[in-house]
């Protein structure tokens, strides 16, 4: 490795990525070390891909502050992502890549094996278990430690109990229960990153913009499928239901439509899981479940 | 028949807006520019210029409406000056991103602190790099011309882009002085009819003013400024239809008694005339100086610029804005044009005619000595603030 080690966090916004790469750089300062974390600038939006990223030094000065192409390690919060973004773009031979999966070691290799070391770790089901949310990122916390070794275990305890305060105890359970659980598969130089197409969002040149940037496409974002966001659905218990709409109100994408019975139901196409209907559905008639 | 009359700058813009046929004018009344928007209010009032006068609460707005009535397709028109421009300043840039072809006179006037309701081009330099074309007319005549000029120029399919119409406060806007006006035929023949590829139109949707990621931000950027530099291609050809129609020339840089001068100045706005006076006298007493006047100020004219100055020894430039710890903002452009030329000429720079101050034909004279004075003693470097109180 460099001696800058570079790491780049792929997950949603809403699953804590941004909070992971903080709590990573207070821990590698904490450490003695020099170490940088920042998200990539832009709108927040739950549910929508977001990347973070940390770049950790034992004494050469940090000073890039640009995204990182190049990662040495890559740390994929949502497995749902895997399909839809390369996340192992850039990622360097010899690099680490963590991934959270149910799915076990052999078959992300399969999926998603290249030329680096493979950690896989079900830290959906830590975090459901022990934070009773799906909020992964302490879990991947702890995959990351295991597989690299970048900081210690024990040193992410204060940053966690400080930023955690009364939960920073299940956190730190999360974290190590990750650590443990995590199953690793060492780097075999020459393996070959698998073939496979990504969208990719063609960039235009500046002649080929509309005068005065005038957008004509209207209605656009019909076609943009906030659906594959989700980790979680939301279902509905027509018993606990009185139709009133509440959830339809409250739905962020405006997803939620009146049936021909007159139930109020979610678009899949378009319901990113955010829980919100959930949340404001006073009969408690909807609940979160896995996508 | 072609009509003498006399007007101040104010009305003669007044009559150019009501005989380029205006659809909108939205504008909210200032010190020095009152006497147009009044004009124009009046002229509609009385049913000479069938068009929409909103009145506003502030420039902001002002400019806001005009954003709507432009992009619906109508040709729109404003004036402002000083303290006004820099209410609508946000305003300024997204008419010009958005390649609304709204023209703007703008009475050139000092800001505040101290409070100045008297001329200078310290409101033109705040707007420098808004992305607007800019002109500057040097009395009622151009001023009259030239904003009809400005509607031709900002429709044109090649360009659309805001433009304006600098007059100095006062110097211009309220001095009485002949305008010759032309028929309203060949106006109307002059002017061709106003489109925008993207009107707003009801059946056609299309969002303006839209969000850029950094992924695109430049490229939109670019694609502006672009358009701003090939702006002057369009400006060219329509003041050479203007002057065969009505027999006045205009172009980007123009001079007076500089073909042979060794030694230029160069002025932007009213002072040039006076400045026309000063070399007149010096030329007489056998002195090679000639002026250089400014016409266009964006898309700056390097091309025609450096043609114009190159070969000169000294060319002493005149800045009616001082920015407050830098240097003139005309004579930095001027040295930052020059600067790649193997020969060039000596560049002094002054201040002055600040908030409404002065330039007699007699300063000019002493400008120009005094400016010759420091080149001989190789002191071209130090700005120099001209006619300022030392004790
Ligand atoms: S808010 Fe709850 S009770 Fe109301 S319609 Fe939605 S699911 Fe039914
Ligand atoms: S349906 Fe519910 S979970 Fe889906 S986007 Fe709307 S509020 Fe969020």
């Amino acid at each position: 490795m460099n001696d800058i080690t570079e790491i780049r966090w792929h997950g949603r916004g809403g699953q804590g990525a941004v909070t992971s790469a903080e709590l990573l750089a207070l821990t590698a300062i904490k450490e003695g070390n020099i170490a940088q974390a920042f998200p990539s600038f832009g709108p927040e939006r739950r549910g929508a891909p977001v990347i973070a990223f940390n770049r950790i030094s034992a004494g050469k000065p940090i000073r890039s502050r640009a995204a990182i192409a190049e990662p040495d390690i890559v740390v994929v919060l949502d497995p749902g992502l895997l399909g839809i973004i390369d996340v192992t773009r850039g990622l360097r031979d010899g690099g680490v890549l963590i991934v959270n999966s149910s799915k076990g070691l052999a078959t992300v290799n399969s999926e998603i094996g290249g030329p680096w070391k493979l950690a896989v770790v079900d830290a959906t089901a830590i975090a459901r278990d022990i934070l009773k949310r799906p909020i992964v990122n302490t879990a991947m916390l702890g995959a990351l430690i295991k597989a690299t070794g970048v900081v210690n275990l024990e040193s992410l305890t204060q940053p966690l109990e400080e930023r955690f305060g009364k939960l920073s105890e299940i956190n730190v359970q999360a974290c190590s229960k990750a650590y443990k659980e995590a199953v690793v598969m060492e780097y075999s130089p020459g393996v070959k990153k698998a073939e496979k197409v990504y969208p990719i969002e063609k960039s235009l040149s500046w002649k080929e913009l509309n005068l005065g940037f005038v957008v004509t496409e209207m209605g656009n974002a019909r076609s943009y499928r906030t659906g594959y966001w989700k980790s979680e659905r939301p279902v509905r218990d027509n018993a606990k239901c009185i139709k009133c709409g509440m959830c339809a109100l409250f739905c962020p994408e405006d997803c939620i439509h009146q049936d021909a019975e007159g139930y109020f139901e979610a678009d899949e196409f378009y319901c990113k899981g955010c829980g919100i209907c959930a949340r404001e559905c006073w009969t408690g008639a909807i609940t979160m479940v896995e996508a | 028949m072609e009509r003498r009359v006399a007007f101040e700058s104010s009305f003669a813009i007044a009559e150019a807006v009501k005989m380029a046929d205006i659809d909108v004018c939205a504008a909210y009344p200032i010190t020095p520019q009152t006497h147009i928007v009044e004009r124009v209010a009046q002229l509609v009032a009385n049913g000479e210029l069938d068009a929409n006068y909103i009145p506003v609460e502030s420039e902001h707005s002002a400019l806001s409406a005009c954003l709507g009535s432009s992009a619906a397709g109508g040709r729109t028109f404003t004036a402002t000056a000083g303290q006004g421009l820099e209410l609508m300043h946000e305003v300024v840039y997204v008419a010009s991103g958005m390649r609304l072809p709204i023209v703007m006179s703008v009475c050139n006037r000092a800001l505040s602190v101290p409070l100045s309701i008297w001329g200078d081009h310290s409101d033109v330099m705040s707007v420098r790099d808004t992305g607007w074309i800019q002109i500057f007319a040097e009395n009622a005549q151009q001023a009259f011309d030239l904003t009809l000029c400005a509607f031709h120029i900002a429709e044109d399919p090649a360009v659309l882009l805001p433009t304006m119409i600098h007059i100095d406060g006062f110097h211009l806007s309220h001095v009485i002085e002949p305008v010759l006006l032309p028929e309203q035929e060949k106006v109307t023949r002059f002017l061709p009819k106003y489109h925008h590829p993207f009107a707003l139109d009801v059946n056609n949707p299309a969002a303006m003013g839209d969000f850029a990621l950094p992924d695109l931000y430049t490229e939109a950027k670019v694609a502006h400024d672009m358009a701003l530099r090939n702006s002057i291609k369009v400006i060219l050809q329509v003041w050479q239809k203007f002057g065969e129609e009505f027999g006045r020339e205009y172009s980007p840089v123009e001079t007076y008694g500089a073909e042979d001068a060794d030694i230029l100045l160069l002025t932007m706005g009213s002072f040039s005339e006076v400045a026309m006076e000063a070399i007149d006298r010096l030329k007489r007493a056998g002195e090679k100086v000639g002026l250089v006047r400014l016409r266009l100020w964006r898309p700056f004219p390097f091309e025609q610029f450096r043609q114009t100055v190159g070969r000169a020894k000294l060319l002493i430039v005149l800045d009616r804005a001082l920015s407050v710890g830098g240097p003139g903002p005309v004579c930095s452009e001027v040295q930052a044009a020059l600067y790649h030329l193997k020969e060039r000429p000596q560049v002094i720079g002054f201040i002055g005619g600040l908030g409404g101050r002065d330039i007699s034909v007699e300063g000019f004279q002493n400008m120009i000595h005094r400016g010759m004075d420091k080149a001989s003693q190789g002191k071209p470097g130090e700005i120099e603030v001209f006619d300022v109180r030392e004790k």
